[in-house]
């Protein structure tokens, strides 16, 4: 790697200051004994991690919150790796258009998306509100799919698939012994990428959300917005855990070079 | 002679550019048979229409006697080596080389029994643990070769296959190749550019140009009789001049004799002025402006001669501007078609 400015060096230290020191007094707050939101934090407890994994509505929440994740993530796959290999290995008429109809999700503003989304799936068709989210960040994370594995299939040797085919394998087999295998890093990297985004999803989810079906992060925006307790920061501290150890893990399993560069090799 | 497979007037158009221009082309059984030319000349197209990666625009594809115009890559039972090699990365040695085996559902035993015996082949039987990326680009190939050899394919097709290689290793291949190709009995197919490995590995070779066949033969019969200025050229022929008598013919530049002085030309002496010298110690190549046409038109030649065979006369004329005749055997002369 070559050597940094001393300029560029302040600079990337000054980015990693704004974006950090103030997660780090949301992580100290949680920690606090006293009853409200203040730093520095009154005495030493976990009493508020406690009260954020006992109470219902933020449990409830994160198990709609994976649920819907999940199911999000694997359906933007199933239709986006598809997709992918379509627009860029197969002989497709408009291409572009067809590239372009995938990717748009990421430039329409969300709140339209949502609004959209409410008004056709859940009073036009009466789709139930799971329904209509799991449509919503399907939709969401679709860009997220085809670009990524899309960037892996672009390093990838398109001289791979013909071998498999010369060797004897229909084009459904050299799918699912060649270019899959191959892709993984990227899928995986899609996978993530769609988990988090729906995750952490605030305005599609805001739009659709009902009394039955609501995700932690809009559960949580509503409890702010009543109450200011460090119940709030707490919570916010395990979100915080859970994704540096899932990208622990990943990095340990497959490091963020592969994840990111997309392509095994 | 049998035909293991036959172009039968295929054409392959993109766009407006023709590809490959009607092209008839029988691969002779158990031979190899390279197709040479340029880059566009159409060889890699027709390989790809053989293999089934392209489809031609008309014409008819046959192997082993049958129309296979329409068949799948997977259907044609034709090993290929590409250009990149493309090894599966996610699979072992062994697992590339038993991939066309597994498909076919060999047993386990006898698959193992295979993929040993190919390895062995290429000189790789240690191997078969490793990842591909583990290895060098010359065992890269040579895992390429027994992938598509474990098969036992009708025909072994080669896309560039030593274009990725160092020189030396180049030169080595090619020798490995014959070698294989004998011990295996394989009909093979070689796509180059490279006309020194062509004329070095094959038993057949067609030069294209332009998705034509402009001449086909045995490596002897063709280089020392090229058809046209194109063969030729390819070839490595670099004297091309039009004689009254005999028009378009060349001569190979160790073939001409070059002596001091200014004598008048007959067909087959001209004089010429010394343009430049270059000696490479065995070789002495001596550019040359001859004089041709009747208004002292010139036209370029080289003759390479031998350093040790020079006289000390020959030496006093051979300086930029010195007057000298340059003549040929007229039967080292080829007349060509233009």
């Amino acid at each position: 790697m070559k050597r940094s400015s001393p300029v560029a060096a302040s600079l990337a230290v000054l980015g990693y200051l704004v974006m950090i020191v103030p997660i780090l007094f949301v992580v100290a707050t949680a920690f606090t004994e006293g009853e409200t939101l203040r730093f520095p934090p009154e005495g030493l407890s976990l009493r508020w991690f406690d009260e954020a994994t006992s109470y219902q509505p933020f449990t409830d929440a994160l198990l709609s919150s994976l649920q819907l994740a999940l199911l999000a993530t694997v359906l933007a796959l199933a239709v986006g790796i598809p997709a992918t290999l379509a627009i860029m290995r197969g002989r497709l008429p408009g291409r572009s258009l067809v590239e372009g109809l995938f990717l748009s999700p990421l430039i329409l503003p969300e709140l339209v998306v949502g609004l959209a989304l409410f008004q056709q799936l859940m009073l036009q068709l009466e789709l139930d509100n799971f329904q209509a989210l799991l449509i919503g960040h399907t939709a969401l994370l679709l860009p997220y799919a085809v670009r990524v594995t899309g960037a892996s299939l672009v390093l990838a040797d398109p001289a791979l698939e013909e071998a498999a085919r010369g060797l004897g394998a229909s084009p459904l087999r050299t799918f699912f012994t060649v270019t899959l295998p191959v892709l993984r890093p990227g899928i995986i990297s899609a996978a993530l990428l769609s988990f988090v985004t729906s995750f952490n999803n605030v305005p599609i989810s805001l739009l659709l959300q009902s009394r039955d079906f609501r995700t932690l992060p809009v559960t949580m925006l509503d409890y702010v917005q009543q109450n200011y307790t460090p119940i709030i920061a707490a919570m916010s501290t395990l979100l915080l855990a859970a994704t540096v150890v899932l990208a622990v893990v990943a990095e340990r399993i497959l490091g963020f070079a592969r994840i990111f560069g997309g392509i095994n090799r | 002679m049998t035909t293991a497979a036959e172009f039968v007037a295929v054409s392959r158009h993109f766009g407006d550019f023709t590809a490959v221009d009607s092209l008839d082309l029988a691969i002779r059984e158990g031979a190899l048979t390279t197709l040479l030319g340029p880059s566009g000349c159409g060889k890699t197209t027709s390989l790809r229409m053989l293999a089934g990666y392209i489809e031609p625009s008309a014409g008819k594809i046959m192997i082993g006697g049958k129309d296979h115009t329409d068949a799948p890559p997977e259907k044609r039972d034709l090993g290929m080596v590409f250009q990149s090699y493309a090894l599966f990365p996610h699979m072992t040695v062994a697992g590339n080389v038993g991939f066309g085996l597994k498909l076919r559902k060999v047993p386990r035993a006898e698959r193992a029994r295979r993929v040993a015996e190919a390895l062995e082949l290429v000189g790789l039987g240690h191997l078969g643990d490793r990842r591909p990326k583990a290895l060098s680009g010359g065992q890269q190939q040579r895992v390429a070769l027994a992938r598509a050899i474990a098969i036992r394919p009708r025909l072994l097709l080669l896309d560039e296959p030593l274009s990725n290689l160092d020189a030396r290793l180049r030169v080595q291949m090619r020798g490995e190749i014959r070698r294989i190709q004998a011990e295996t009995g394989l009909t093979v197919v070689l796509v180059t550019h490279d006309q020194e490995e062509a004329l070095e590995m094959s038993d057949h070779m067609v030069v294209m140009n332009a998705g034509r066949v402009m001449q086909q033969g045995a490596p002897d019969e063709l280089f020392p009789a090229p058809a046209n200025r194109f063969v030729a050229e390819f070839l490595g022929y670099e004297n091309f001049l039009t004689l009254p008598e005999r028009g378009l013919v060349t001569v190979r530049p160790e073939l001409l004799t070059v002596a001091p002085g200014d004598v008048g030309g007959g067909e087959t002496a001209v004089s010429a002025t010394v343009r430049s010298i270059a000696y490479r110690g065995v070789e002495v190549r001596v550019a040359l402006d001859a004089t041709t046409g009747a208004g002292g038109a010139t036209t370029p030649l080289v003759a390479s001669l031998r350093g040790d065979a020079l006289t000390p006369e020959d030496r006093a004329a051979l300086h930029p501007g010195g007057r000298v005749t340059v003549s040929a055997r007229p039967d080292h002369l080829v007349s060509l078609a233009g």
